[in-house]
């Protein structure tokens, strides 16, 4: 934040130096900068404005990849459809739960590895670069590892059955909610590691001097940490969270390289929303519905994002 | 103080549970590479148990059902372009943004920003789309040259240029020095921690990525390992489960090794991107 500070009183500051010089001599004097930044600027129309304008022509149409010449101006009928496909709720009902799962075992866990980390002299680093391993593997090998490692016959079942857990081998793929929590528990252990590492940088930010006036007051340790570690890691956490529901919400790929079709299976007992508008654009070629699935899937993510800026970020500087 | 006494129960009852956590972390990965050296009766019967004998038939086998060569190729070629543009055009334009006062210019860095709050669910189909009516589809192109740049590189390196400071570039412009020299010559060699770490994240993130390129290359000499693994993976019976061991060790190794050569920087990176927020 103080550096964009700084930076707008040095461009005011630049400013009122140059009042004299025109605008265009500014432009002409600096047009090295439009050069530096134009690759972005010619990119970001091609790939971002046109497509999202595109995104939104797309809704009032049947349109297929197939013939696109073919098109069909359905008016408001995409958005009816979508709002009332029950398929549609159900990816949200699944996606919802998934993330809700997810977010609270990852950042729950990356919180109570970060204070550990804190608590130790040595080894810390060592630690940290284990934890982090998972972070920096792919999806699909993790979630190979981690279907095969849950699979009925699979080593945790065995282990279950062996510990009286479980009755025999459990076929959670085909059963309701159970692949959505499974696929969060995978993700947890894949991410918990940035949590950790954001958090433990929170920490270390934290003026030891706050723990010290505590200490003298005879406060002990969980005390230390719900009045000075939890509140001062209050940007930390908020930062995971915005972060987390927005791309969470967007999740897909997990359920398709467990195994799961585009349908999510069966009974649709794994399908997410981008995974369905997949399923719509690419398996049913209804390209026009799936975008409007898109834009519905990402007004639901505008309202959590600002609720969460209302509800958690108010009474912070 | 926190960080006191070396011995108290509390110390011990910490590195208890961090150990235990580092075996979860560890044990899925060292049961992929110890399946992949056994034979695939012996994963059937005991998923769990160290190999009787080392063999590598899971290795050849692979390499004789798929040219694993051309997918590793193909993935090096992909997160290899990528990164090396990215960084350089990302670096660029955050030079722009930090050291040269073009007017418009915090405009569009705010504008920027606020692109990055977009959900990328959003791009998806119409981006198909367009490549679609280009022609780019089942070709390279459609996943390198969206890559060229990116808004959060921008961003990182630039948070990381605002603190070189400007009597530098100020000085070598008043000697007569032409912006290009001062990128390469001064800002470049200054900005090289927050290059790495950019380099770093991107060729993570292209190296890993699956769904772009399930989208886009769509003919087999173009698959990528992750499309590769994928594909792979449902067409191997039972008996030669030690190919999918050995696929998956075989991607994820590369990796693993570029991560403990420089895992500093990586997890540096990371924090960085919440601090910088």
């Amino acid at each position: 934040m103080s550096a964009i500070a700084a930076e707008s009183q040095n461009s005011i500051a630049s400013v009122s130096a140059k009042r004299h010089t025109t605008l265009l001599h500014r432009m002409r004097r600096n047009w090295w900068g439009y050069v530096f930044v134009s690759p972005w600027i010619i990119l970001y129309i091609v790939f971002g404005i046109y497509p999202l304008i595109l995104s939104f022509f797309l809704t009032f149409f049947n349109y297929s990849f197939v013939n696109p010449e073919n098109r069909q101006f359905v008016g408001i009928g995409n958005w009816v459809r979508g709002i009332e496909d029950p398929l549609f709720w159900k990816a949200i009902f699944n996606i919802v739960l998934n993330q809700s799962v997810f977010i609270f075992l990852k950042n729950g866990l990356g919180l109570l590895i970060a204070s550990l980390l804190f608590n130790i002299k040595f080894g810390g680093r060592l630690l940290r670069t284990v934890y982090f391993l998972p972070v920096i593997t792919s999806t699909v090998v993790l979630m190979t590892i981690g279907d095969n490692l849950a699979s009925p016959g699979g080593p945790i079942q065995k282990y279950l059955i062996d510990l009286h857990l479980l009755d025999g081998p459990f076929f959670w793929k085909s059963e309701e909610t159970w692949p959505m929590i499974v696929i969060a528990l995978i993700n947890t252990w894949k991410w918990f590691g940035i949590s950790t590492v954001i958090l433990l940088a929170g920490m270390y930010s934290i003026d030891a001097r706050l723990y010290e006036a505590a200490a003298v007051d005879g406060a002990n340790g969980w005390q230390m940490f719900t009045y000075i570690t939890l509140p001062t890691l209050r940007p930390q956490l908020f930062f995971l969270l915005v972060v987390d529901v927005i791309n969470g919400l967007q999740m897909f790929g997990e359920v398709f390289s467990i195994g799961f079709n585009v349908y999510g299976g069966i009974n649709n007992q794994a399908l997410t929303p981008v995974l369905y508008l997949y399923a719509q654009a690419f398996d049913r070629s209804n390209v026009g519905f799936a975008s409007t699935l898109g834009l519905l899937l990402a007004y639901i993510i505008a309202a959590l994002t600002f609720l969460q800026f209302k509800f958690f970020r108010t009474n912070e500087n | 103080m926190r960080r006191a006494k070396a011995f108290s129960p509390t110390i011990i009852l910490s590195y208890a549970v961090l150990l235990l956590g580092a075996f979860f972390v560890i044990y899925p990965f060292f049961y992929m590479v110890n399946n992949s050296v056994k034979t695939g009766q012996e994963i059937m019967h005991s998923p769990t148990a160290l190999p009787e004998k080392i063999v590598f038939t899971g290795y050849t086998g692979v390499f004789d059902e798929l040219d694993v060569m051309l997918l590793f190729k193909n993935s090096v070629f992909l997160a290899g372009s990528i990164t090396v543009l990215n960084t350089i055009f990302s670096a660029l334009a955050a030079y722009a943004f930090a050291k040269i006062p073009f007017p418009g210019r915090d405009k569009i860095f705010g504008f920027m920003l606020l692109t990055m709050m977009i959900p990328g669910v959003l791009f998806l189909i119409p981006t198909y789309v367009l490549m679609y009516r280009i022609g780019w589809v089942g070709h390279f192109e459609a996943l390198i040259v969206p890559s060229i740049v990116s808004v959060f590189n921008i961003f990182l390196i630039r948070q990381f240029m605002s603190g070189i400071p400007d009597e530098l570039v100020e000085a070598a412009r008043i000697d007569g020095a032409g912006e290009m020299v001062i990128f390469t010559r001064i800002i470049l060699p200054l900005a090289r921690p927050a290059l790495a770490t950019v380099a770093i994240l991107t060729f993570m993130g292209s190296w890993n990525d699956f769904f772009g390129p399930l989208l886009y290359l769509n003919r087999p000499e173009q698959w990528t390992l992750q499309l590769g693994l994928l594909q792979f993976r449902g067409t191997v019976p039972g008996e030669n489960a030690q190919q999918i061991w050995a696929l998956t060790t075989i991607i994820t190794v590369p990796i693993v090794v570029v991560y403990f050569f420089i895992q500093e920087q990586f997890v540096k990176a990371f924090a960085n991107v919440s601090l910088s927020k």
